[in-house]
């Protein structure tokens, strides 16, 4: 029972992570229709590039993510201007965006290598331990759950309550309608792929301060943030939330009587089963 | 950059030359030989060591006015952190292009897939790297100077029975080296009276390892057996630690890598490692790393030391060979005359000698890390 | 020089997997990610055939074949309910799956050790051990691989395929058994992915489960598009790029401890530069006229479409089809409810209401597009409920749609070809088994299909892409697609909305001639006029139901329609 309880709590820290990357993926995919792979190493960039200001640089933590945070919305920025908006303007057939931004990936990622050079990075610092009862967190997991909570909370209100959110919304919902009415597609698409690259950017720091950073990370945050949203639903943001829970929480508690020589695939089999017993995802194109 | 001019030397200028040269028993112009490194990719670290210590070795034995006045040279490859056909790719071209008689490979899956390659070719290999059972007896071609895994792990194990520790909770490496040293610990572990409480497996490059240590707490063992490498060694001891696990934990390496990770964790971690520490009773070793340090500004530790002391073995080889007579740059020739005189210089300290299934008996011991250094306890005997 | 040699043998493994790929993803528009891991069975199992068994040439090769499209039935199975990006993430799904049960399975694949020394093809003792040696076995496997390939697209069953890619309803509507042609297509792709994975454990003498992974099947997939899809020269072309450039790159001198990642770095930025300047590819898909296959000395010949154009029941009126209180509910909502309708030979019925009424709906019911909530259908007496759309249009059930629904990137006179029933073309056995049968097939089949296009006056035009066609000539286009089926009930859904009084006055007497050839007709129209010219008994349809039957002029003169509908 400790052991459910503990895979428990992992899971449902691990689910403020994936929901968080999965918000941010999910806002990109959801509203420009791009399977964004890049999303990966921009996020492995925010990472070291915490690690450079913070450890490198001397700068407190707060200052250093907030570098973090502005090097990768730059970086989706740029994307989106020398990339996608390219094939969106040939009319590309879909699934070229998709092959183009690995093409990215792979241009991004050893980018990092060369800039920062290879190894783990980690930062001094340690969280504080916590019990409870049987089961054990520390600061930085309250971190996580904390930092998901907030930005889901401020995203929200953000896409309900401000015009632009509503353009959002509007280009979630039909493209093409959205610019008959008016809302000039390309500034939104712009502006989906700051913020959710900015919100990749606090996941980001906060695994480097949780486990360190690698030039590999990205790949593995991509594919979560992928996986959440299709499994919660395209077009829908809470979806992508409990997307992210769900694969979390099976994750961990699938692992509980299953050997972890399986843990790469189990994600996957979540996967699999949900897209066969329910395609549109948890939630589809339900109202945030 | 001496390592630039290297290897532009070497693939710039050969691509039709290289046939000519070499063939017929005299000397050739240089020594040109191979490494296969993970250059990039997510292992992109032990490649980085790797081709430093290679450098610092043949720019030292060049210094000295190299093999009877002729110089080595290296040419490094990239296999993408051990993808197996990009191993093979980097073999045809050091043999077709650079007309090498000699590579150094690491990683098993490029080994084994050059193995044969090598066979065919007559080219002598040299590991230095992780060696898992796999990789024993490939081809006659190759050496390993470093212990094998799984007898580091029997080491381990054995030190562990010697604190009279009872129950294990393994943290294995998902691929043949780590589940080598499971495989070889867990049967004379349970032959000698303890029991196996946990087993849980680690990808290469994993980030969250949270379900693992998990289970591994749960399962209350007395000790944890660490049969990871790099980088993932560091994560591990960073994350029993912090999930409250207190108990003795025991592997088979530990890398400045490592050190970076698990930062003030590590403290107190045992294991067992070819035996390599800079010390004034072993003027080279010191040697090595001072130079080391002063050039790449870090701390070398044995993945470094063994692919320096590689391009020293070869260079050994070739000079004997060469003393020998006849046609000895040649990869057959030099495998025979390692074999015929299997003792050399180690950079560990004394000599090292290869056995017959071409591993390097060298002295292994224990190892306890204190203030983030490993501070040696006590060497293991031979059983 | 070994090491070209070397390149030389990749780019035939390639090429054999760029090909075989861009049959899925290309000319049967499935994009399913699951490639390397039919490249990963091809491989195993020829490593385990060999290194275990002991078996010699071919039997290894037959058995990576087999495995492989077996594993494809089961990957298929699942993965083709869904499509579009859903079959993207669930075929890379089932592919992380297959390779770490292979990694797992330490017993019979040697797990993460993989397996090692499988031996080289060795004929009276000559070993192809070596890079040049074994592009003796590479290129002929390239060149039959190839060929093969060639074969399935440039054959009725390559036709078939491209009209399903173009419109998936439109094919089924036209008898071609879709389930068939993808999971044919996943299985083929598989075995030819499974011959180039034995090659690889033949060639690299090592199988490890590292070199299937993810990387691969998106390396395989960036070859494909970077070639241009729907192009088999294409994918000789993107493999060769992409096997040369990192190779080449090598040769480009920098800096060790970054020449490798600069080298990836190059390496992305071109496959994204030329994605962004030509995202059809480098050889993009010949469209229209350029791909067109048909027998083109068949079209001259003398040919009786009589029996297409003909019911089956002489000159009798019978009622061939009977739909019994239909009903069809969508969640909350009722589409169509208790709806009875009798279609009989040598009459032509109509479908009015307002829109939303239920009438594509009923439609669809009809044709096994939908299955209905309650009710019956029968044909000709027999309970034809849960049949699947290709089937009824081969027990003499066929349909139009409103949108058209035309084969635009074909041609005029394939998109009447690929609706002609019963031919052996579109079997994949018939196609390599029995040739020659297939060939005559197409000789008859481009007669009959030009008197089809003479009966609807559109010979003229058949050569043209049908996307090239006025508005008129679609419809006719339609109906001539429609009646190449061969069926004896023919659902038209507003075949003459939108054309002005000259086409109707054109297009009228041809509906009119089908159903005095003994066609049991029923169409869904607007424009009264034609109503009451062609039908001779109408159903008003609203909400779902049939609110009044009878004969045009009854329905018209009922006041209460004309305040709901006529007005």
């Amino acid at each position: 029972m400790d052991l459910f309880l503990q895979l428990l709590v992992n899971g449902l820290v691990n689910g403020s992570h994936y929901a968080l990357l999965g918000l941010g993926f999910g806002l990109i995919f959801s509203t420009t229709r791009i399977v964004h792979f890049a999303y990966g190493p921009i996020y492995t960039f925010a990472a070291y590039t915490v690690w450079q200001l913070a450890a490198g640089s001397g700068l407190p933590l707060w200052l250093a993510v907030c570098g973090g945070i502005l090097v990768a919305a730059g970086l989706g920025a740029a994307s989106y201007f020398a990339l996608y908006r390219q094939l969106e303007r040939n009319n590309a057939p879909p699934l070229i965006p998709l092959i183009a931004s690995l093409g990215l990936t792979i241009v991004l990622e050893n980018l990092v290598g060369v800039l920062f050079g290879s190894g783990v990075r980690t930062l001094d610092i340690s969280g504080s331990v916590h019990f409870l009862g049987p089961v054990f967190f520390t600061s930085i997991h309250i971190w996580q759950v904390a930092s998901f909570v907030v930005i889901a909370l401020a995203l929200g209100f953000f896409l309900r309550q401000t015009r632009y959110g509503r353009a959002i919304l509007a280009m979630t919902d039909d493209p093409e309608m959205a610019r008959v009415i008016g809302i000039n597609t390309r500034r939104v698409s712009y502006l989906v792929f700051v913020i959710g690259s900015a919100i990749s950017a606090v996941a980001a720091a906060l695994i480097l301060v949780k486990d360190g950073a690698g030039t590999h990370m990205g790949f593995h945050a991509v594919f979560m943030g992928f996986v959440a949203v299709i499994v919660g639903g395209v077009g829908s943001l809470r979806g992508a939330v409990a997307g992210g829970f769900l694969v979390a929480l099976v994750e961990s508690l699938g692992l509980f009587a299953i050997p972890t020589d399986w843990q790469a695939s189990i994600s996957f089999v979540v996967l699999f089963l949900m897209i066969m017993l329910r395609p549109e995802g948890l939630f589809s194109m339900a109202r945030r | 950059m001496r390592k630039t001019a290297i290897a532009v030397m070497a693939a710039a200028g050969l691509v039709f030359a290289s046939a000519a040269a070499a063939q017929d028993g005299k000397d050739p112009e240089a020594f040109r030989f191979g490494a296969i490194l993970a250059m990039s990719g997510k292992a992109d670290w032990y490649g980085k060591v790797m081709s430093q210590a290679i450098n610092l070795a043949v720019d030292e034995i060049n210094e000295a006015g190299g093999i009877d006045g002729i110089p080595l040279e290296a040419v490094i490859e990239d296999h993408k952190s051990g993808v197996a056909k990009e191993g093979v790719s980097a073999m045809n071209r050091l043999i077709t292009i650079h007309d090498v008689q000699a590579v150094l490979t690491s990683f098993s899956a490029p080994s084994l897939a050059i193995a044969p390659i090598a066979e065919e070719k007559g080219i002598l290999l040299l590991n230095g790297g992780g060696v898992s059972t796999a990789l024993v007896g490939a081809t006659d071609l190759m050496f390993h100077n470093r212990s094998l895994a799984s007898d580091l792990g029997l080491a381990a194990i054995k030190h562990a029975g010697e604190l009279g520790l009872g129950n294990m909770a393994e943290l294995v490496w998902k691929n043949d080296a780590g589940e080598s040293v499971a495989f070889a610990v867990e049967p004379a572990w349970k032959a000698a009276g303890h029991e196996v409480v946990a087993r849980e497996a680690v990808d290469l490059g994993a980030s969250n390892i949270d379900t693992q240590v998990a289970k591994v707490r749960a399962s209350r063992p007395e000790w944890i057996g660490l049969w990871l490498f790099s980088p993932e060694t560091g994560l591990a001891m960073r994350k029993l630690r912090e999930f409250g696990v207190d108990v003795p934990m025991i592997g088979i390496e530990y890398t400045g890598e490592a050190k970076e990770i698990a930062g003030k964790y590590s403290e107190g971690y045992e294991y067992a490692s070819d035996y390599f520490i800079a010390s004034d009773d072993n003027l080279w070793s010191k040697r090595f790393t001072e130079a080391y340090v002063e050039r790449y500004g870090e701390e070398p530790e044995f993945y470094a030391a063994n692919y320096y002391e590689n391009v020293y073995v070869l260079a050994e080889a070739i000079r004997r060979a060469k003393a020998k007579g006849g046609d000895y740059w040649d990869g057959r020739a030099l495998a025979q005359t390692i074999r015929e005189n299997p003792t050399f210089d180690s950079v560990y300290g004394g000599t090292m000698t290869y056995q017959e299934n071409g591993v390097a008996k060298k002295r292994v011991a224990i190892f306890r890390v204190e203030d983030g250094e490993g501070t040696f306890l006590n060497y293991v005997t031979a059983d | 020089m070994e090491y070209l040699y070397h390149v030389a043998v990749l780019f035939c493994l390639y090429a054999i997997l760029a090909t075989s790929f861009n049959l899925l993803v290309g000319f049967a528009g499935l994009f399913a990610l699951s490639h390397a891991a039919f490249y990963a069975i091809g491989a195993y199992a020829t490593a385990i055939m060999t290194t275990s068994l002991g078996m010699p040439f071919p039997v290894p090769m037959i058995a990576s074949i087999a495995f492989a499209a077996l594993l494809s039935g089961i990957i298929a199975l699942p993965a083709l309910r869904v499509s579009g990006h859903y079959l993207v993430i669930v075929s890379l799904a089932l592919q992380v799956i297959v390779l770490q049960v292979i990694v797992n399975w330490k017993s019979l694949t040697g797990g993460t050790d993989g397996i090692s020394g499988v031996p080289s093809f060795e004929i009276f003792d000559f070993a192809l051990n070596t890079p040049g040696k074994f592009l003796l076995a590479a290129v002929p496997a390239l060149i039959l691989c190839y060929l093969f390939s060639s074969r399935l697209i440039r054959s009725p069953f390559g036709r078939a395929l491209r009209a399903m890619r173009e419109n998936e309803s439109a094919a089924q509507a036209v008898g071609l058994n879709i389930l068939y042609m993808k999971v044919s297509i996943f299985a083929l792709s598989a075995a030819l992915a499974a011959v180039a994975g034995s090659l690889f454990a033949r060639y690299f003498s090592y199988v490890g489960a590292d070199s299937f992974s993810i990387d691969e099947t998106i390396y395989i997939l960036a070859m494909v598009i970077l070639g241009g899809t729907g192009n088999l020269r294409g994918s000789l072309l993107g493999a060769a790029i992409l096997v040369a450039i990192p190779e080449l790159l090598k040769f480009l001198p920098l800096p060790v401890d970054i020449a490798d990642k600069m080298r990836l770095i190059i390496y992305g930025s071109v496959m994204m530069l030329v994605l962004v300047f030509r995202p059809q590819g480098l050889v993009p898909e010949p469209k229209g006229k350029r791909a067109m296959l048909v027998d083109t000395e068949g079209e001259d010949r003398k040919a009786d479409a009589g029996w297409l154009l003909e019911g089956a029941h002489g000159d009798q009126v019978a009622t061939v089809m009977d739909g019994l209180n239909l009903g069809k509910r969508f969640g909350g909502v009722v589409a169509v409810r208790d709806f009875t309708i009798h279609l009989k030979t040598h009459r032509i019925t109509g479908l009015i209401g307002p829109n939303g009424a239920g009438k594509t709906t009923a439609f669809n019911l009809l044709t096994g597009f939908l299955r209905p909530t309650d009710g019956r259908i029968e044909l000709r007496g027999e309970d034809i409920a849960g049949k699947k759309p290709h089937e009824l249009v081969s027990a003499g059930v066929a349909r139009s749609f409103q949108d058209l629904r035309l084969f635009t990137n074909m041609t005029v006179i394939e998109n009447v070809l690929v609706a002609l029933p019963n031919q052996a073309g579109h079997r994949v056995s018939s196609l390599f088994f029995k040739p020659m049968h297939v060939a005559r097939q197409e000789n008859q089949n481009a007669a009959v299909a030009m008197a089809i296009l003479r009966f609807v006056e559109l010979d003229g035009k058949a050569h043209e892409t049908a996307s090239e066609l006025s508005y008129a000539e679609e419809k006719l286009l339609v109906i001539a697609r429609l009646l190449a089926t061969g069926a004896e009930v023919l659902l038209f859904d507003e075949p003459m909305s939108g054309l002005d009084q000259t086409t109707l006055a054109e297009i009228l007497p041809i509906l009119k001639r089908l159903a005095d050839h003994g066609k049991a007709i029923c169409i869904i129209e607007h424009n009264l006029d034609v109503i009451n010219d062609l039908c001779d008994e109408v159903f008003f349809l609203d909400e779902g139901r049939a609110m009044a039957v009878g004969t045009p002029e009854q329905l018209m003169s009922d006041p209460e329609l004309t305040e709901r509908y006529f007005k």
